[in-house]
């Protein structure tokens, strides 16, 4: 039953992608299509009827294979998709870790990208000025922080933008499949953040292919299949579920293949 | 319409923000930098000059200013449709990952552009000191078309950056209605040079109301008639009710198409 404590409710939602063949993205290709035949194309639930809720302070590991829907239930969930049915409502401040880095801009500098990319997640000015100083402490970058981000290696431009996330204080974090990259030490230093997080109450929702982490960060797993929820419990219990199904080959191609559009 | 008043106040700071970075990184890497914003329409106006005091004469003195009075406006226009158009697509990868309210990207592409046309005010003025034009007080009338063409601008480029989702040839299709647009408009002749039997047909064209208003306070020193400013503001919303009406009805699906 729905309570007070619940940050996260899907009900029954589902999100159809319409998967068109031969789409006239022309106004040559239009018109063909208009005096010719109809384009055909078929009809692609990405998610199907899924209700899930999730309370607060909890972390929660979204598994399953690729192309199980779980990226697009992420999606939904952050407001970037509008689903085709059903309803979602989310309680309090959210920070989507879908991409890292999604909204910053090569040319501006790290110190102008923080300002940016907190607008972008909604939050002010003042808010973001704030949290500067704590912001580049955090990601380490020291004086690339006034060099165009486009000069920053790639672990200086995730630990800025996982820094920029998290250091905003949401009161939910997505987080897609992200902490697959980097080198360990920054791995350790996210999981550790997430860790706290945890610990002060925060709700988390975490995609990813690493059974270790699932096991180790979550209170509670689910497995999709297909856009369908096929297994939901304790992490341990449906990690097990999840590779029992699945070979241990099998689990480390979908690994090394994770591949996000 | 209330919405869109709303939305742009809550997203004032992210719109004000994406402004700048259009404007950053149009001038980043050149010597000069933000002084292109300036010089650019200065030099323009050198050589309009130069062509049209010696090579092209016409019967209208101070050629140079009776053009530009219109010509910097309707770069203005004709510049943030060129950006906006683009502005969703190219912002395609952020509306995938990020919840963000669709319309701060055309609105900023016409703010950047905006300061643009503000900035290029003052070498405007310039030129009507050293050609020794009558600086009116009817100045003080241009926030008014500036308002007029602002709307009416924001209404074209909500319509366009929304078709140009769905059909990327709107982006093509819109150069070409540009320059038609250009010369169906009377920027580089006066209205009444044209015969009279086709002046209907010019009056037909939304945006004469509003440049109207540029070229009369600047280079004649008059107000528009009432009917006139009337007219400039009913184009403008028609034209910002239409575009946005169709951006609001399509723009929860833009992420399936970027």
């Amino acid at each position: 039953m729905p309570t007070d404590s619940t940050m996260i409710r899907v009900e029954n939602v589902t999100q159809r992608f319409r998967v068109i063949h031969d789409r006239p993205d022309s106004v040559r290709a239009l018109f063909s299509k208009f005096f010719r035949h109809k384009t055909t194309y078929h009809d692609f639930d990405a998610v199907k009827n899924i209700s899930l809720e999730i309370p607060k302070g909890q972390t929660l590991g979204l598994i399953g294979r690729n192309g199980s829907g779980k990226s697009t239930l992420l999606k939904i969930i952050a407001g970037v998709y509008q689903p085709t049915s059903g309803k979602v409502s989310v309680k309090g401040t959210l920070a989507p870790l879908i991409e890292l880095g999604a909204g910053f801009h090569h040319e501006l500098t790290g110190r102008e990208n923080i300002l940016l990319n907190g607008l972008l997640m909604g939050y002010s000015k003042r808010e973001m000025l704030e949290r500067e100083e704590r912001i580049i402490e955090f990601a380490e970058i020291g004086d690339f922080i006034d060099a165009p981000v486009k000069q920053y290696s790639s672990g200086m431009y995730m630990r800025l933008a996982f820094a920029v996330a998290t250091e905003i204080d949401p009161q939910i974090l997505l987080i897609d499949e992200i902490l697959a990259v980097g080198d360990s030490q920054f791995q350790q230093k996210c999981f550790e953040r997430i860790e706290n997080f945890h610990c002060s109450g925060k709700t988390i929702l975490l995609v990813s292919h690493a059974m270790g982490q699932i096991r180790q960060h979550c209170d509670r797993a689910v497995y999709l299949e297909r856009g369908s929820i096929i297994a939901d419990g304790s992490a341990d219990e449906v990690v097990d579920a999840y590779q029992s199904t699945w070979s241990a080959e099998e689990l480390e191609s979908a690994r090394t293949h994770a591949v996000r559009p | 319409m209330i919405e869109l008043v709303r939305d742009t106040y809550r997203y004032r700071e992210l719109i004000w923000a994406l402004a700048l970075k259009d404007l950053k990184i149009r001038y980043k890497r050149s010597v000069l930098g933000f002084m292109w914003a300036l010089l650019n329409p200065a030099l323009l106006m050198l050589v309009l000059t130069m062509v049209f005091s010696t090579i092209m004469r016409f019967p209208i003195p101070h050629y140079a200013i009776f053009l530009l009075s219109v010509l910097l406006p309707w770069t203005f226009f004709s510049q943030s449709l060129s950006y906006a158009v683009e502005s969703i697509v190219t912002n395609g990868d952020l509306i995938k990952k990020v919840k963000v309210a669709k319309l701060v990207f055309p609105v900023a592409a016409l703010l950047s552009n905006m300061i643009n046309l503000l900035l290029s005010l003052i070498p405007l003025a310039l030129l009507i000191l050293i050609m020794r034009h009558p600086f009116y007080w009817t100045w003080l009338y241009l926030p008014v078309p500036l308002l007029a063409l602002a709307i009416f601008t924001l209404g074209a480029t909500f319509f366009f950056a929304a078709a140009n989702v769905y059909y990327r040839d709107v982006a093509h299709i819109l150069q070409v209605v540009l320059s038609a647009w250009f010369y169906f408009t009377p920027i580089i002749f006066p209205l009444d040079m044209l015969p009279a039997q086709y002046q209907w047909l010019f009056k037909l064209n939304p945006i004469i109301y509003v440049i109207n208003g540029f070229r009369l306070s600047v280079y004649y020193g008059m107000l528009p008639r009432a009917q006139s400013i009337i007219a400039s503001f009913v184009c403008a919303f028609i034209s910002l009710f239409l575009g946005y009406r169709l951006f609001r009805k399509y723009q929860n699906s833009f992420v399936f198409y970027v």
